[in-house]
């Protein structure tokens, strides 16, 4: 897995490629919960996800948590197939607010 | 006067048998091989090295675990350095180490890698220096230092640096063979409590069921100890209450929360017997103590057996499927995130609950790829 962040608009977003698992899912949680900790509207960009298991999604889980806790944002962006099929299954889509795309979001929540 | 004091006490604790190199060698061999308490064995070797060698001191330095600083961790003869703690690449000891190497040095003052705080301190003078690794292949463990030749001349010749080498090398082995076994002693250790949680896991398992009961279930776990569980039990009118469940991740902290949500599930569902209010406390409860965005996804449900209807809530799990006598399928994807991640709002205390008609089917309900 293979992440970059950029700021923009105030807001921070951070786009994940390739597998978010057991292996690679420590290394999202920590730069997703970084970004979160800076109190700015965070929005990961999960167009390059091309699979994500259980461990993945807790990680974007707490990063949601951490975000409500400290009176910020947590949104997820222009979810790729492999990813919104995982997140639809377990009815994750009622819990995350998601935009189509990037733009979108930073319009929106940044 | 202190190099043939400390001398003379050592002569005087000389053990007559040690006659020659070999003896020595095959001596302190067997000495390794027998070391209950490796630090205990290594003192005693540096002094009968350190007698053997007619040196009027000697020391034993050990590279730490980060292999960044050398630490004397023991030492014989006039001056005590024990604890004395150098860089790993500081002084004729840490050359020795890093070059893995061996080497005399006859007169320290001419080195420029002597290091001379030590005889500032202590008033000692070195003149000469014998230092051989202890190391095995390029695994460097540290070295062993003879100070000052008590001899005429003063000085180690090549056969005390052969002999050295010979003596440090067998003590390498030693000392590594010595971290293995207390590395295997610690992962025996791990591997058993590990058997401990999965017996615990097991027992929190339904036993198998007398042959005819209308539901049946299997959990193979991955590993030893798993996230995943399962679990039926008779109500007192007869209708069967069951759930199935995976916690997010691997691994113990998923095997605690599994034991906790089981628990939960099995006590709570005793009094309480509906599935959607049922997965609503347990969230509630889950949610108060949950970390690391750790969740659970369950199925609960109510098997009324003689109506052939079964009651179903499903948080986030895999979808159950039924599979009709006429050969088709039917999946109930889930309507409600899973447990652990939202408080539910206070004026809607139950999961959505929905109504399967069996009429001679089959359901089956399973945890897949999504927490595999």
């Amino acid at each position: 897995m293979q992440h970059e962040v950029t700021e923009r608009s105030g807001a921070f977003v951070v786009a994940l490629h390739g597998d978010v698992d057991l292996d690679t899912s420590p290394s999202a949680r920590k730069i997703l919960l970084e970004c979160v900790g800076k109190r700015r509207p965070v929005l990961a960009d999960l167009s390059g996800v091309t699979y994500i298991d259980s461990s993945g999604v807790a990680s974007l889980v707490e990063s949601l948590q951490s975000a409500r806790k400290g009176g910020s944002t947590f949104a997820l962006a222009a979810v790729s197939e492999a990813a919104m099929r995982v997140l639809q299954l377990a009815r994750l889509d009622k819990v995350f607010t998601i935009y189509g795309s990037v733009d979108d979001g930073l319009a929106r929540d940044g | 006067m202190a190099d043939i004091e400390s001398v003379a006490t050592l002569l005087a604790r000389s053990d007559p048998r040690i006659s020659d190199q070999l003896e020595l060698l095959a001596d302190m061999g067997q000495d390794f091989a027998a070391a209950m308490d490796i630090e205990a064995t290594l003192a005693r070797a540096l002094e009968r090295i350190t007698q053997y060698m007619s040196a009027a001191g000697g020391a034993l330095f050990m590279l730490d675990p980060s292999g960044e600083t050398l630490t004397c961790q023991a030492c014989v003869g006039a001056t005590d350095i024990t604890g004395l703690t150098l860089k790993k690449d500081q002084g004729i000891v840490g050359r020795c180490v890093q070059n893995n190497v061996g080497e005399i040095v006859r007169d320290v003052s001419k080195d420029p890698n002597w290091a001379n705080q030590v005889d500032k301190q202590t008033g000692f003078t070195t003149k000469s220096i014998l230092c051989a690794p202890l190391s095995v292949r390029d695994k460097r463990i540290g070295a062993i230092e003879m100070v000052n030749k008590l001899s005429v001349d003063g000085l180690f010749t090549d056969a005390d640096l052969h002999m050295l080498q010979a003596l440090t090398s067998s003590a390498a082995l030693a000392i590594l063979n010595a971290r293995m076994a207390t590395a295997l002693v610690e992962q025996e250790r791990v591997r058993r409590e590990l058997e401990l949680a999965a017996e615990i896991q097991r027992s929190l398992l339904p036993e198998t069921p007398a042959v005819g009961f209308p539901v049946y279930g299997v959990n193979v776990p991955a590993r030893t100890v798993s996230g995943d569980f399962y679990d039926f039990f008779s109500l007192p009118d007869g209708r069967i209450f069951f759930n199935l469940a995976d916690v997010s991740g691997k691994g113990m902290n998923a095997a605690l929360l599994m034991a906790k949500t089981a628990s939960l599930f099995h006590c709570l569902g005793k009094t309480l017997h509906q599935p959607g209010r049922l997965l609503a406390q347990i969230n509630a409860e889950i949610c108060e103590t949950v970390t690391r965005g750790m969740f659970v996804t369950m199925l609960a449900g109510i098997y009324d057996v003689k109506a052939g209807v079964v009651r179903l809530a499903n948080a986030g799990h895999e979808p159950p499927l039924l599979h009709r006598p006429d050969g088709t399928f039917e999946a109930f994807p889930a309507e409600s995130p899973p447990l652990g991640i939202m408080p539910m709002p206070i004026d809607d205390e139950s999961f959505p609950e929905i109504e399967v008609r069996l009429d001679g089917g089959t359901l089956y309900v399973f945890t897949d790829g999504l927490t595999a």
